[in-house]
């Protein structure tokens, strides 16, 4: 038996909050600053911020106001996108200073009374305007074997697996690979031969996969010098993750996990 | 211009394609070209399940899964393809248990299922725990796990290379796929890649719709590619609706949220799913669910200001429940509408999520280039592809099934094709349509916008062309389709850059739009019966004596259809084996 | 027009070499254990030295000749002197691998810093074996006040 809590069937009928009937207004509209950094590889030599004012409704995201300023003022306005509702990690970029994706920061969660600053992330090769050349964070990731590596001969049915050690590496497994984290990173902004965050945390949710049987090469690379040694716990990546993962913390694992392979 | 050779190449980097790739890739030299980053594809946004009938909780049978599939779909499914399809779900499933996916786990460590829309036991009998699911993020997981393994593999990636033409030839007078040609985002050049096989996993067109669950990448590419190159398009006319996107923006809600006891309720509170659908209710098809949704709006029954939504009830869910089962929708609902799902009922209104139509294909991945020849070296899988396995309408949890598949199928038959056969030559001047195309669009200096033309389209797809049809609005969306045609002759873009010109590529997809919009209309103004995600007031009953069939629509410089030139209609036969269409009941 | 020099996109990228070894976990987990030592070891020594007797009056070179007269305060100071010393050396070496950028200027920093600390390791450790208060033969006016009680 599945261990989904049976509930008793639902009402057929219930009395609703009366908000939720008809009622309230109209979406407030108000105007909004973006100051945004751009940068064409075919005229500029560095960067220069540009601003524009569109009018947008509390509803809105940041994302909604880069397409408004692209489709509405200029098409040249270059971003990644795809599919807007924070899953498949086209869209982070630095909004107010801080690393976020675009289509999860909504404008009423900001000031929206001063401009909104929206940068490209750091640490990784400006491309042009918001886009950064990601091949060097990839290249990370797959340097610490993201895949897993079992021991043994391979069942006919599924390998089992208690549901106490899915938990386990259960929140790694929700990195989506925007890069917030790791270019949230001071180290990293000095040194791209720091693996960074996101590769740790994809390290980290093999290392304590009960199927898998990599975990010490993974640890391996990860003592490297530029490996999870290198991490200073500003917790940056921690509060840069939008799918809320405990990266820090995940970090930490890891450093257990090699200090326990090593002494115990 | 670059020039590569290689065995297959694949184009499309989600679930479909790097399924492909997988097989393909330890078989053959394999390409794989993706628009956007491997995972970044939609795939990832898949939430419920992946349906097969391991029976790991209760009992089931890859019977009964065909069986639900075939009636899902109202009779419209290829049965032979639902059987492959159900049969080979098991090892779909495990396979990727193999590849490392997180599944969640019953108490004994098997992977755990859970009920689903449509999906029952003993032919109707009751829902049935068919999902294997992991979270509310199997999509998510699939996605990693596919890409983790090219990464294993080895699998060459071309990241962000467009590809915007398919190349054929004549190989002893039959018509053969020589390769593709692509744009790389980064630097504006023209690459050819030559394969001796070519797999197309594009993923759908939802775009044409303004309220949608899909991504702004989902502009249906290599069905409009295919489309141009003469190849017919199977289908179109069906288009599913998801009954849960989050109200006013499309955002999915997984139908996980009625699997684990979610409920629809109307202004007046009450579970409106009980008289449309007196036996599994909230967890009928899902075109069923969304098409009384939109009723009970009509009716005057919707909630809100404009009364425009209903509420999908989870507050007599234990928190803890909703937590474990469905973090990521509840968080959606939090961060987009402020609404905290453990207390108050979610806003919600059907979504356009899925094409059932597309590239028709064999059992085998196979592109078809008539109702039973295929094109040699030609494959598609996935949301792009047509099997049919889906019908008329596809049961939640079947896309994944679909890629997983049918993605394996194709891989391995691409990279056994390619052992065999001669890398053929390519066509002289294989790249002037692409080059024209874009030398054109980039100079393009009009006054028509790229982003008003898209917008017009997408209002007007969704107006008239949604979930009730009739054909006076579909003929009206069909005019302004035309005249959308003509503006884009006047588009002007403002970005003449060749490094990440999304600008031009934007252009470039809103024509792929408007052809893909112009297909689904007609053939909708041509079925004129009510099917499964195709309903029509006009026509509110299945026909099967008339329609029993799939529509195959083809460009035609020499034909016309429903008054539009440059179309052909045709019919293809829908293979019954051992279901007998009957009355579509829950 | 364009600007010249445009880095060609997607150009490869090279990981440094990996040592293999265990020095930065070596390094990291002695940062906390010797961090640990030294909170006992600083706060003896400043306990003894300038809270305990007279407290900070009794200071002078006759104090600290007597405290190193015996081989346990010497361990302690030692001790004390090494720990601190590899525990700073090890932080600053960390804070230019965070902030310099350059492979040059963290070179040079690191060899200044390093030569730094072994000059004050070596010399610390010879003044805690070696200390003399009162040399013979000195001159007498260079010598602290206990020396003429000698």
């Amino acid at each position: 038996m599945s261990d989904t809590t049976q509930t008793a069937e639902p009402a057929s009928k219930v009395d609703l909050p009366a908000h939720l009937g008809g009622g309230g207004g109209e979406i407030p509209s108000f105007d909004c600053t973006f100051r945004i950094a751009r940068f064409d590889p075919e005229k500029d030599q560095e960067a220069h911020w540009e601003e524009y004012t569109v009018t947008m409704h509390g509803t809105d995201r940041v994302l909604d106001a880069l397409h408004k300023i692209k489709w509405d003022i200029d098409g040249s306005l270059s971003f990644r996108r795809s599919c807007a509702h924070g899953v498949c990690g086209s869209d982070a970029m630095r909004i107010n200073g801080r690393n976020r994706l675009a289509c999860k920061t909504l404008l009423k969660d900001l000031d929206t009374s001063k401009t909104i600053t929206v940068e490209a992330i750091k640490g990784l090769p400006l491309e042009k305007d918001l886009i950064v050349d990601m091949e060097p964070f990839f290249q990370s990731y797959r340097e610490i074997m993201p895949f897993l590596i079992p021991s043994g001969n391979e069942p006919t049915r599924e390998r089992l697996q208690s549901q106490h050690d899915r938990a386990i590496f259960d929140d790694t497994t929700k990195c989506i690979l925007c890069a917030s984290c790791t270019t949230s990173c001071p180290v990293y902004w000095t040194d791209g031969q720091y693996f960074g965050p996101a590769s740790i945390v994809n390290a980290h949710r093999f290392i304590f996969d009960s199927r898998d049987d990599g975990g010490d090469m993974r640890l391996e690379v990860l003592n490297d010098r530029e490996g999870v040694w290198r991490c200073r716990t500003t917790f940056n990546c921690t509060d840069a993750c939008p799918r809320g993962i405990q990266v820090t913390k995940a970090i930490a694992e890891v450093k257990q996990a090699l200090l326990s392979r090593t002494l115990g | 211009m670059q020039v590569h050779e290689y065995d297959v190449v694949i184009v499309g980097a989600g679930g479909a394609g790097m399924r492909a790739a997988i097989e393909s890739g330890q078989r053959a030299r394999t390409a794989v070209l993706t628009k956007i980053y491997p995972t970044r594809s939609h795939t990832g946004a898949a939430q419920g399940g992946m349906c097969a009938a391991l029976a790991n909780v209760e009992e089931d049978n890859w019977e009964w899964h065909t069986f639900d599939t075939v009636k899902g779909g109202d009779y419209l499914v290829d049965q032979d393809a639902a059987e492959v399809m159900a049969k080979e779900a098991i090892d779909a499933v495990l396979d990727l248990e193999k590849m490392g996916l997180p599944f969640n786990r019953t108490p004994e460590g098997k992977i755990d299922q859970r009920r689903f829309g449509g999906h029952t036991r003993d032919h109707g009998k009751a829902p049935v725990r068919r999902a294997c699911y992991a979270a509310d993020r199997t999509g998510h997981m699939i996605l990693q796990t596919l890409y983790q393994n090219c990464v294993k593999h080895g699998v060459e990636f071309y990241n962000e290379f467009y590809v915007l033409d398919l190349i054929m030839t004549e190989v002893d007078g039959v018509k053969t796929a020589a390769g593709v040609v692509s744009y790389e985002l980064a630097t504006g050049e023209i690459h050819i890649f030559r394969g001796k096989s070519v797999v197309f996993a594009t993923g759908g067109f939802g775009k044409i719709f303004k309220t949608t669950s899909n991504a702004h990448t989902l502009t249906g590419d290599g069905v409009a590619v295919t489309y141009r190159r003469g190849l017919p398009l199977e289908d179109m006319e069906f288009f599913q609706f998801h009954p849960t996107g989050l109200a006013g923006l499309g955002i999915l809600l997984s139908e996980a949220a009625r699997g684990e006891g979610g409920v629809l309720r109307n202004v007046d509170g009450e579970r409106f799913m009980e008289r449309y659908a007196p036996t599994i209710k909230d967890l009928a098809p899902r075109d069923i669910v969304a098409r009384s949704m939109a009723n009970e709006v009509r009716e005057g029954r919707g909630c809100g200001p404009n009364k425009d939504y209903v509420l999908l009830d989870l507050t007599h869910l234990e928190p803890s429940h909703i937590d474990e089962k469905l973090p990521d929708i509840t968080e959606f609902a939090r961060t987009y509408l402020g609404v905290e799902p453990y207390t108050e009922p979610v806003p919600v209104f059907p979504t356009a999520h899925y094409g059932m139509g597309g590239i028709p294909t064999n059992v085998e991945s196979e592109v078809l280039w008539n109702n039973t020849d295929i094109v040699p070296g030609l494959y598609a899988a996935g949301e792009t592809a047509c099997v049919s396995v889906h019908g008329s309408n596809r049961l939640g949890t079947n896309s994944l099934l679909d890629i997983n598949v049918f993605g394996k199928r194709a891989g391995i038959a691409a990279a056994k094709y390619a052992e065999t056969a001669d890398l053929p030559e390519l066509p002289e001047n294989s790249e002037s349509f692409v080059v024209d195309m874009i030398e054109s669009l980039r100079t393009s200096d009009g006054p028509e916008r790229i982003a008003d033309i898209r917008r017009d389209l997408q209002e007007t797809m969704d107006a008239n062309v949604q979930v009730f049809r009739t054909d006076d609005t579909m003929r009206e969306a069909l005019d302004i389709i035309e005249g959308l045609r003509e503006r884009y002759k006047n588009i002007g873009i403002q970005d003449r850059g060749k490094r990440f010109n999304l600008d031009l590529l934007e252009a470039v997809e809103l024509g792929f739009l408007l052809e893909i919009a112009e297909v689904v209309t007609v053939a909708a103004i041509h079925r004129k019966e009510s099917r499964g995600g195709h309903f029509r007031e006009d026509f509110p009953d299945r026909d099967d004596e008339n329609f029993m069939q799939h529509t195959m629509t083809y460009k035609d410089a020499d034909s016309e259809a429903e008054g539009i030139p440059g179309m052909r209609l045709e019919w293809k036969p829908v293979v019954i084996t051992r279901y007998q269409p009957m009355e579509r009941k829950y | 027009m364009s600007a010249p020099t445009i880095p060609a996109p997607r150009a490869g990228y090279q990981r440094s070499k990996a040592k293999g070894s265990n020095f930065e976990m070596g390094a990291w987990l002695f940062m906390r254990l010797s961090g640990i030592i030294l909170v006992v070891l600083i706060f003896g020594h400043l306990i003894v030295n300038l809270w305990l007797g007279d407290g900070v009056h009794q200071l002078d070179f006759g104090f600290v000749a007597g405290k190193w007269a015996s081989p346990f305060w010497q361990i302690w100071d030692l001790t004390m002197l090494w720990l601190a010393m590899i525990h700073g050396t090890n932080g600053v070496r960390t804070i230019i691998l965070d902030y310099a950028e350059r492979p040059a200027t963290r070179m040079t920093l690191q060899i200044v810093l390093y030569v730094a600390s072994a000059v004050v390791i070596v010399l610390g450790t010879l003044v805690i074996f070696t200390f003399e208060p009162c040399p013979a033969g000195a001159d007498p006016s260079l010598l602290p006040s206990i020396c003429e009680a000698l």
